[in-house]
């Protein structure tokens, strides 16, 4: 018979590396026609990552991502980073890239202030435009500006910084410290429907509720959520490298180690928790790694919801699933109270 | 006869010399690319501000068309394959490796074993990997062996004559059995433990007594490989300053960079990383791999040099995600409020160490969950088997503790006879919440994702 | 080495191939077609599928020999200089791709898919789609591109799928 349930899932998920120094830097030039190029050197590894941070380097220069090209993971040309690991990017490359188009802006806003008659620190960067605060009349094109900077006042506009979050050792005897600069929260809820006879479990929906401080850009973090939804799954219920009593793996290949394909998932809604982190580039925090966290416990807290059996193993492949029923169903027998 | 060359301690004919050029098979001449002459950028793109636009990813387009170079998509002249010889037993000493059946292998252009790298070890935090293991095999994936030859199945079957001579040794796979003081010693250290971490908070003997219910139980997680779809892949180009060029699927070049030059003993500025758009990471491609070999293979050669895994090189010799075993006991009060808890984390680290202590120091700290727990102590460690390495992956050991904590909280709802979400919104973490190391918390919204995850779900209208 | 003539996105292309050469090594390496991914190399991942006379096939399981003759489309054989093809279109717009490298394989197997001119439900797409691994995306947005594709392609409508409760 299939049984139906609900299970929910909840974590934390700290942005950055533990404790130890992991700087980003950045360059951002901004060429003479107000569009600009970014210089960094984090690896783009699927997650589109260039394009948040593209995104960011616009925001500061109050540009479009369109206007931004992302140079990117050449160690010849492009200044340090930690690179793409621990949910960092976005977060500490992205405060890195803050700064260093804020610098850059800096060089504008130099050049702008005396064409206005304003003082530098009365400008901003908005649609294009270098603009004079509360009276955004007053302006100039940042296509003119940066070619002002670079032709005639001689200031190409161009801004390096770099940025590593801050944090405070741990002790060693009890761990007490602040191995993190800022986490996110999420929580994912399963429902699952359990063949009580054959330990089948089929996930048929997830919901989940994210928080990354503010979404860079909305699609890419549905993207990474409902990606690292499929690797949860494939956690709770499928992978498993095995091995002989030799030591050698007896499932190195794909058609033996099972991993989820487009009929293992489920429905999927996704929300993104409003939030904003004041550390964070924007608000921004991260996203990559936290979305494959809560999967499986949502998924065997629904089984457990299901037919009442409490799987503590992982992988709950369908073997395991059906002992555990077995034994949950011989343990009912015995405690049924005798007939007096 | 008058057509015989010498070379490279090998007797060649014309003939042969011949036949290996026609199998030297550069690509023809490029395939012109195709791409509509006038694509309309999307508007997200073009907007301001741009940040909460949802814009499009130019990368994106390019793997649309086809038109991404990954590594394996680039050939240069000259251009031959590397492939690595793996171990096939899980613990042996070497006692002697023999290459020269190999290098007369057709088409084999050099070999290269351990002893000829200047510094044969690698790791992020303990410099406990050989590149190729030299002296001791501590898995069956470790690489024991390259060869670089005109084409990769040239380069496959010279492996086969690779000779390698193995003295076994006791195989622990069982990091429990490891931690054991009479457990065989993996890396000739005192002890198969080699990282450990502790979190004390408040007084967790007192909580318990305090406690009106004490629930335990162990929990366990296997070891899973990462699977990105591209395999791991580096080319290697030395040239004549003495400089090297690697294209790399390293999630991490600086870093990477950094381990090249001291595994090659050679300056950083004479080493040149480009890392295309990597196929898929997960935290996989975070450790060098071949980069090293195929510069070496390179030098020998003078030809560029490709390596890229095979599926199963893969699964077998890549890093994975560590297995825990995970004992907890949380003491509750009768309004299910958590009152204590004491975790210990045993953490399955493999042949090597790669980035268990990141993971077990990260697996450690979150193995609380997003709960205030004022009585809390936790012991993590990371153990040494005979097994495939673990390493970096998609949630640095927090997904093995959050089934753990998440499964034991349900188990306690259950027995107090408290609702799921009821009882997480009773525990979560608020503003300004101390974490288990006493860090205070900002910007938390642990209850919004619940109740925000519950609602979208229709938590409390479901019915079975 | 055997010649093998195949006609590749149009064009006629002959190459002088070792007979255990697969369609997926002659394509990517004597022909220079790196569209497609070489990922398991024995027919798990799909990320080498291209159309051979009109069928999703794994290239990394047909021998090179076998296609001689044959009408095979490639990745590089969707878009001209003149269109951009609606599934590559569809799949940008969504950012139904992350690493890419599943890409080629999944986009081919839609165009078999879409290319079958018949009514197509979700499960029909999950369906053709399950022989293509990705572990990027969990498939969602990649099935939102195949029905974008399949609308535009057709002018069909698949019914929508409301999202639950809030």
């Amino acid at each position: 018979m299939i049984r139906r349930g609900k299970g929910v899932g909840c974590m934390w998920y700290p942005i950055g590396f533990t404790v130890l120094a992991n700087p980003s830097a950045a360059t951002v030039k901004v060429n003479e026609d107000g569009t600009a190029t970014l210089l960094t050197g984090t690896v783009e590894t699927g997650q589109g990552s260039l394009t948040v941070l593209a995104q960011i380097a616009a925001e500061e220069l109050g540009v479009s991502t369109d206007d931004i090209h992302v140079v990117s993971a050449d160690t010849d040309t492009t200044p340090m980073d930690t690179g793409a690991i621990a949910s960092r990017t976005t977060y500490v490359t992205g405060n890195a890239i803050k700064l260093a188009a804020a610098n850059a802006k800096q060089i504008l806003f130099e050049v702008a202030a005396p064409l206005l008659e304003v003082q530098p620190n009365q400008l901003e960067a908005v649609d294009r435009k270098i603009q004079v605060q509360y009276f955004p009349q007053r302006c100039l094109p940042i296509a003119d500006v940066a070619l002002q900077a670079q032709f005639v006042m001689g200031r190409p506009p161009i801004g390096s910084a770099s940025y590593n979050p801050p944090t405070v050792g741990m002790d060693p005897e009890t761990g007490q410290g602040k191995p993190f600069s800022t986490y996110v929260y999420a929580t994912q809820c399963a429902e699952v429907e359990v063949d009580d006879e054959t330990g089948e479990v089929d996930v048929i929906y997830m919901s989940a509720a994210h928080d990354c401080g503010t979404a860079i850009n909305p699609m890419l973090v549905e993207g990474q959520i409902e990606g690292g939804i499929s690797m949860g799954i494939g956690f709770a219920l499928q992978e498993e490298m095995l091995f002989d009593d030799k030591g050698l793996q007896l499932n190195p290949n794909l058609t033996n180690y099972i991993m989820p394909t487009s009929l293992d998932m489920p429905e999927i809604d996704v929300d993104i928790v409003e939030n904003f982190d004041p550390t964070g580039p924007f608000g921004a925090k991260g996203v990559g790694e936290p979305t494959a966290v809560p999967t499986a416990a949502a998924i065997c807290n629904a089984i457990f919801d299901a037919v009442g059996v409490r799987i503590t193993s992982l992988p709950a492949t369908a073997e395991k699933v059906l002992r555990a029923i077995k034994e949950k169903n011989d343990n009912d027998q015995k405690i049924l109270p005798a007939a007096e | 006869m008058a057509d015989e060359v010498k070379v490279a301690d090998k007797t060649e004919t014309v003939e042969s010399l011949r036949k290996i050029d026609d199998n030297l098979r550069l690509p023809s001449v490029p395939e012109k690319r195709v791409f509509p002459k006038e694509i309309d950028v999307s508007a997200a793109r073009m907007q301001t501000p741009a940040v909460g636009q949802r814009a499009t990813r130019p990368d994106g387009r390019m793997h649309g068309l086809g038109q991404t170079k990954y590594i394996d998509d680039m050939f240069f002249p000259g251009m031959i394959h590397a492939k690595i010889k793996r171990a096939g037993i899980a613990h042996a000493k070497i006692k002697s490796i023999d290459v020269s059946e190999a290098e007369k292998m057709p088409g084999v252009m050099a070999t290269l074993i351990g002893s000829e790298i200047p510094v044969n070890s690698f790791g992020p935090s303990l410099q406990d990997q050989p590149l190729l293991a030299d002296d001791v095999v501590r898995h069956a994936g470790d690489g024991v062996a390259a060869v670089a030859a005109v084409t990769e199945q040239q380069a496959l079957d010279a492996l086969e004559k690779i000779k390698i001579v193995y003295e076994e040794l006791p195989n622990v796979f069982d990091p429990v059995e490891a931690m054991k003081d009479d457990a065989y010693k993996i890396h000739n250290n005192e002890s198969n433990i080699y990282a450990s971490k502790t979190i004390m908070k408040g007084d967790v003997e007192k909580g318990f007594a305090d406690s009106d219910f004490i629930f335990e139980r162990t929990f366990t997680t296997q070891m899973v490989e990462h699977v990105p779809m591209e395999p791991h892949a580096s080319i290697g180009e030395w040239d004549a300053n003495g400089r090297v060029t690697l294209h790399s699927s390293l999630g991490r070049i600086t870093l990477g960079r950094a381990d090249i030059s001291r595994t090659l003993e050679m300056p950083i500025n004479r080493i040149r990383i480009i890392a295309t758009v990597v196929g898929g990471n997960f935290g996989g491609k975070n450790e060098i791999t071949t980069e090293p070999i195929v510069a070496l293979l390179s030098k020998k050669t003078g030809r560029p040099v490709k390596c890229v895994f095979t599926r199963e090189d893969e699964f077998i010799s890549s890093t994975t995600r560590h297995p825990f075993v995970m004992e907890y006991k949380t003491g509750m009060s009768k309004e299910g409020k958590i009152m204590a808890r004491k975790v210990r984390l045993i953490c399955d680290g493999g042949a090597y160490c790669s980035w268990s202590e990141t993971t077990l120091g990260k697996a450690c700290i979150l193995s609380a969950g997003p709960y205030n727990i004022e009585n809390l102590h936790v012991d993590a460690y990371a153990v040494y088997t005979t097994k495939t390495m673990t390493g970096a992956m998609r949630g640095f050991g927090a997904p093995q503790v959050c089934f753990a904590y998440e499964s034991h909280m349900d188990d306690m709802a259950a027995e107090l006879g408290i609702e799921p979400l009821e009882i997480r919104l009773k525990n979560a973490f608020n503003e300004g919440s101390a974490s288990p190391t006493g860090q205070v918390l900002e910007a938390v919204v642990v209850k919004d994702s619940l109740e925000m995850a519950t609602e979208r779900f229709g938590w409390k209208e479901w019915r079975k | 080495m055997t010649d093998v003539t195949l006609i590749v996105n149009g064009e006629t292309k002959t190459a002088s191939v070792p007979p255990e050469t697969t369609l997926l090594k002659m394509l990517r390496e004597d022909l220079n077609y790196t569209g497609s991914k070489l990922g398991c190399d024995v027919g798990d991942c799909g990320a080498c599928t291209v159309l051979v006379d009109g069928l999703a096939v794994n290239a990394c399981l047909m021998l090179a020999g076998q296609a001689e003759g044959k009408e095979i489309l490639t990745i590089e054989g969707l878009s001209t200089l003149e269109k951009y093809h609606p599934i590559q279109k569809a799949f940008e717009d969504v950012a139904a791709l992350q690493c890419g490298f599943c890409g080629p394989g999944m986009i081919m197997t839609t165009k078999a898919l879409i290319d079958q001119d018949e009514d197509v439900t979700r499960q029909n797409i999950k369906d053709a789609l399950s022989g293509n691994l990705c572990r990027c995306t969990g498939y969602t947005k990649i099935i939102e591109g195949v029905i974008d594709a399949y609308q535009e392609i057709t002018g069909k409508k698949l019914p929508e799928i409301k999202p639950r409760a809030a």
